[in-house]
């Protein structure tokens, strides 16, 4: 009886693995049949917008997901792109590539989304490209790190860059260390994906030049103290602090100095030198700190379009979330290359007509609107955004302009421009 | 370059200080391990929603640091007591795996609460920078003495209750044994609520030391978690003391590394030493091994 339970027992085991297979190969199939399905014309063309609402990147994430939606129900309100209307779907990427995947996930098998816009940080961005690769979706990004340009990871050539990667930041940085009249510069950087390389190549930059650091210290994020970092900088004796980290590390770092009393000049990269870090350190603290910053293209009809909105829906100044101006001019790239490639058209036909769009001899543009009514007359365009001229190289990399910011009585003021 | 005396004096100082405030969620990880046997994964955002108590209080009365404290201790406290009676009371007599589950899940949703009630913004306490105290070559922040402080006294009072109160007392008999606690008539419910408390009391104490020594953020706390676990590990789980006197050797042995292993590597260290000591000693620096019950 025992003998006969057991056999009993191990045959239906074995039937429910092999169910659970077959159930489980079917499943596969039928998702991956509809992941590759092509879009029939006149189809919504679907967007994730998938931003870092939570984590480090919380200063910025919202106003991008803003600009994304604002930016999309302009395209729609001028009769959407080759007769397909935009639709977005939001996601937060928490600026951690652990839910990020997760959230790209949904976003490219559940959404079916055939574009994700607006990822930040760059461990997020090369979390993700590799997924919107095999699903033939095109990433448009705002992260500094130059491995995003290597010809094997953007492998399929349809990832954008938005910002200046970290190479154009590092010699902004040292154009700027220069000019703030340093000699003995150190270095104290987060240690990731983007915030390394960029002091990396900040200090290559600096030694070509024939200058010398005094120190080169990377920390871990998320530490409730960096005073033994900080000590160890302060003790090679530094004219001049290069600090790349974002907002709290640097706050964190800015408070422990301002503690320590030793008199110093910092250089930090916008990102990391906000409105919120002012606040955190105080404005007295932050007094005279040297922030270098990608500039927007204030000059432009776009900028001009997305501040008044921004303005509108997120009641912070337009110019306080520079990643927000470069989510909108992706949203608008994107539906000029939708219409550019034509009814019925296919991610990798629409990216290929990317550069076409915004590179070049075409007429320059400032919206999408203004785009679609002389592509429709067989018009060659050339898109002039609101965070930048929107050029890119071949490595699909924007190279925009920087400025060296100070900070005095608590606000931005700018100093002189940083061409890249 | 050369390294002083008391440049190492200095990082001893700066490990001493992050010791105390991992010392506090050390303690409530070991407690809840002690009483109710499974690894509280949310001890970590009991410690945010701590400071966000502690800040709420802060701002209301003005900037008053006793208010603060009760703040924070209070929201700590109705936190973990609501955790018990919520997810871990109906799951008590479960194997530790569902609770420790349980315990992340409610970490989750603690975190996902207070990103909506509060936001995700990087918020301080209205506090003036203060600067360094001076002795001679020796550095010491004023916030970080106060933080040692709020530490020790915290921890002198949890000890003092444990070992010298009858609740403390009960709570220490159904940690040993909670069947025979029962037959000689502990209320081991009341008993564990009891526990809870104390244990939601340590994180919101820990939470006001962590905003004031850093910032307040949803996710501030959830970075304890990691270190608080390895040190009541070092120490041996279910040990008080030996959580806090584990916290103080990692904090201080992490510093001190920095000159030979720098400053990106000195996290995976306490993870070795933790490693080292559950090869050693797998029963912890403190614990004495127990027979088989």
């Amino acid at each position: 009886m025992e003998f006969i339970l057991f056999l009993e027992r191990k045959n239906v085991n074995q039937l429910d693995r092999r169910q659970i297979l077959v159930a489980g190969a079917l499943g596969a199939l039928v998702q991956g049949g509809n992941v590759w399905a092509a879009q029939p014309a006149g189809a919504a063309f679907r967007i994730g917008a998938l931003n870092p609402i939570t984590g480090s990147g919380a200063n910025f994430g919202s106003g991008m997901q803003k600009a994304i939606l604002f930016s999309a129900e302009e395209v729609n309100a001028a009769g959407g792109a080759a007769g397909r209307k935009l639709e977005v779907f939001a996601e937060d990427d928490q600026t951690s590539p652990t839910a990020a995947v997760l959230a790209a996930k949904k976003l490219l098998e559940v959404n079916k989304v055939q574009a994700i816009l607006g990822t930040w940080a760059s461990g997020v961005s090369l979390a993700v490209l590799p997924m919107t690769n095999t699903a033939d979706a095109i990433l448009m990004h705002t992260s500094g790190a130059v491995a995003l340009a290597d010809p094997k990871i953007n492998a399929k050539k349809m990832a954008y860059r938005y910002q200046g990667s970290s190479k154009h930041l590092s010699r902004a940085f040292a154009t700027a260390a220069k000019k703030e009249g340093l000699t003995r510069p150190a270095v104290m950087a987060q240690n990731n994906p983007a915030l390394a390389p960029h002091a990396e190549g900040f200090r290559k930059a600096w030694i070509a030049d024939g200058g010398k650091l005094t120190d080169f210290v990377l920390y871990e994020p998320n530490r409730p103290s960096y005073r033994s970092e900080l000590q160890q900088v302060l003790r090679s004796r530094p004219d001049g602090i290069i600090l790349s980290a974002y907002v709290p590390d640097a706050t964190a770092i800015v408070r422990e100095w301002a503690q320590l009393g030793t008199p110093m000049k910092w250089i930090i990269p916008g990102f990391g030198a906000n409105v919120d870090f002012i606040k955190g350190v105080t404005p007295e603290v932050a007094e005279g700190i040297v922030v270098v910053e990608s500039v927007v293209n204030e000059k432009s009809g776009a900028y001009a379009r997305f501040a008044q909105q921004f303005a509108l829906s997120m009641k912070q100044a337009p110019e306080s979330n520079v990643y927000a101006a470069m989510c909108y001019d992706m949203v608008q790239v994107l539906a000029l290359a939708i219409e550019a490639a034509g009814p019925g058209a296919d991610t990798v036909a629409i990216a290929a007509k990317i550069h076409a769009v915004t590179t070049g001899a075409g007429t320059p543009v400032d919206s999408f609107a203004a785009g679609k009514k002389l592509l429709a007359q067989k018009k060659a365009v050339n898109y002039v955004g609101a965070s930048s001229t929107i050029d890119f190289d071949d490595e699909n990399d924007v190279d925009p302009t920087f400025a060296a910011f100070t900070i005095r009585g608590g606000k931005w003021q700018r100093s002189y421009p940083i061409s890249g | 370059m050369d390294l002083l005396w008391f440049d190492y004096a200095n990082l001893a100082l700066n490990g001493l200080a992050e010791g105390l405030m991992i010392a506090l969620p050390a303690l409530a990880v070991t407690l809840v391990f002690g009483v109710a046997r499974f690894p509280n994964a949310a001890v970590g955002d009991f410690v945010s929603l701590g400071c966000f108590g502690a800040l709420a209080a802060h701002r209301a009365t003005g900037g008053s640091i006793a208010a603060s404290l009760a703040g924070g201790a209070a929201a700590g406290a109705l936190g973990s007591w609501l955790g018990w009676k919520l997810a871990f009371q109906p799951l008590m007599r479960r194997h530790g795996l569902a609770l420790l589950l349980t315990s992340i899940g409610l970490g989750f949703v603690l975190r996902a609460f207070m990103g909506l009630s509060f936001g995700h913004e990087i918020q301080l306490f209205d506090v003036p920078l203060m600067k360094a105290l001076r002795f001679g070559p020796l550095l010491v922040n004023p916030i970080d003495a106060m933080v040692a402080c709020f530490s020790l006294v915290c921890m002198g009072i949890v000890f003092g209750l444990l070992r010298f109160t009858s609740a403390g007392r009960t709570m220490r008999a159904i940690a040993c044994d909670m069947d025979l606690a029962r037959v000689v008539g502990i209320d081991s419910r009341a008993a564990m609520g009891r526990m809870w408390v104390l244990s939601g009391v340590i994180c919101g104490v820990a939470g006001l030391a962590l905003g004031l020594k850093t910032q307040v953020s949803p996710e501030a706390g959830a970075d304890l978690l990691l270190p608080a676990f390895a040190a009541a590990v070092i120490g041996g789980l279910g040990n008080p003391l030996g959580a806090v006197l584990g916290a103080i050797c990692l904090g201080v042995m992490q510093e001190l590394s920095t000159p030979f292993v720098g400053f990106t590597y000195k996290i995976a260290l306490s993870y070795v030493v933790m490693l080292l000591v559950l090869l050693w000693r797998p029963q912890g620096l403190f614990n004495r091994v127990q027979g088989v019950r």
